[in-house]
């Protein structure tokens, strides 16, 4: 998905305005919020837990999250979408890493394929997000195993020591790509000011 | 370690929000942010650099089950929950049940031995589970040499907010080992790390308990045994 700045600028405003709605109890803006980001964050939870099943448990646990308290969310701390966005994949994550057992392991094949079918790779979901903006500049900027290992957490949620077994590459090497990606991404967005 | 000078802060909060940082690490650093703003700080502005690399991903409209649950959920107020018979694993019930269950799991196989032969043939492990009212309410199989069980609801269940099913291995001695949670309606495929016929060779029954939102915290059963079943080996 590709926004423009001003239907972002504009989309923004219309979100911070229903969560003030919402912090007040008003079910008709929850339901709106609800029908313009529910299909984005489950987008988001897919891609990370693999399952319908979860990923609709996440949707449903943060948005009934989202109800309760719309009142803590701050205009001038973060974006609404980015707010929302994080509620989401830090319930996917926190599951993941929770119950390993239920993380699809990136060794089953069919299930690798049956991702590899129907969605665009990690990478390409990174350079395609990174459009029209200074996060595309910042994203190219990096060395190709950084792209690699930052596209893999960031959108399938691995996990250090999956990125090694998945990049068959030591534990260490991988930590310090990530580290580097981190940083390098860093002084690229603040530079670009990016960053609040 | 000082988290709090800006530079480990920063570092910290880059691995938590990209979502590297292991469980136990992720947990507490989650805590710690709560009450320390050095710490919210940075994992908001690392939250702004990376949130705009989600937008490309595809959208997905969601069943509109979830919209009816959220919407169940909050006219509940959300603080409606089972009172927890704790204790209650390894109470009679479970065997009881475990019994029970004997009539459910003969039609189950009634039905699984009735469906048209396959073009293969089946080596399939198959477990009804019931409650205390002996109606079977989920329904497992696998396919002995396959790495995925297959859980169906047989009917849509309603446990308290803020709770979770989870699906438990039952070995003949030793702890319950967590298979996964289950959802409240619909079908949930498992993955095993190994064949089924392997991963469940010294299991004799399955069981599922209710948990606090997200699974067990301890990796072992807290809450009560809602429903169980023996494992059934077609081969």
């Amino acid at each position: 998905m590709v926004v423009d700045p001003a239907r972002q600028l504009e989309r923004s405003a219309r979100l911070m305005e229903l969560l003030a709605r919402i912090a007040l109890a008003d079910r008709s803006a929850f339901e709106q919020l609800y029908r313009l980001t529910s299909p984005h964050l489950y987008g988001v939870a897919m891609r990370i837990l693999r399952e319908s099943a979860a990923a609709e448990e996440v949707l449903q646990e943060s948005f009934v999250n989202v109800w309760h308290h719309a009142g803590s969310y701050v205009a001038a701390r973060s974006q609404p979408l980015t707010w929302l966005t994080s509620i989401v994949r830090n319930r996917c994550l926190d599951r993941l890493r929770k119950h390993d057992i239920e993380t699809v392991s990136i060794d089953d094949e069919e299930h690798a394929m049956t991702i590899a079918d129907r969605s665009p790779t990690p990478l390409e979901l990174l350079l395609s997000g990174a459009d029209a903006s200074a996060v595309r500049r910042c994203v190219e900027a990096l060395d190709a195993v950084q792209k690699q290992a930052i596209a893999l957490a960031f959108y399938q949620g691995l996990s250090h020591s999956e990125l090694a077994r998945h990049l068959r590459q030591p534990l260490g090497t991988v930590k310090s790509w990530v580290r580097r990606a981190l940083e390098r991404l860093k002084t690229c967005l603040d530079g670009a000011g990016v960053a609040r | 370690m000082n988290y709090r000078t800006p530079e480990r802060a920063n570092a910290l909060a880059a691995h938590y929000v990209l979502g590297t940082m292991p469980a136990r690490a992720r947990s507490r650093f989650a805590r710690l942010a709560r009450t320390d703003s050095v710490l919210g700080d940075a994992i908001r502005a690392w939250e702004a650099r990376l949130s705009p690399l989600a937008q490309s991903v595809p959208p997905v409209e969601p069943p509109e089950r979830v919209w009816m649950a959220i919407l169940a959920r909050i006219d509940r107020g959300g603080a409606a929950s089972a009172p927890e018979r704790r204790g209650a694993w390894a109470s009679v019930s479970l065997w009881r049940g475990l019994a029970l269950t004997g009539f459910a799991t003969a039609i189950a196989l009634a039905v699984v031995l009735l469906m048209p032969p396959l073009e293969r043939p089946e080596a399939t492990l198959v477990a009804v589970l019931a409650g205390d009212d002996a109606k079977p309410a989920l329904l497992a199989s696998a396919d002995r040499t396959g790495r995925v069980l297959t859980v169906k609801l047989i009917a849509p269940l309603a446990p308290a907010a803020d709770r979770s099913l989870q699906l438990w291995a039952l070995p003949a001695t030793g702890n319950p080992r967590s298979l996964g949670l289950v959802p409240m309606s619909g079908i949930v495929r498992i993955a095993l790390p190994v064949a089924a016929g392997t991963a469940l060779q010294d299991i004799p029954a399955l069981a599922v308990s209710l948990e606090p939102s997200g699974g067990s915290p301890t990796g072992l059963p807290t809450g009560p045994v809602l429903y169980s079943g023996p494992i059934q080996r077609l081969y």
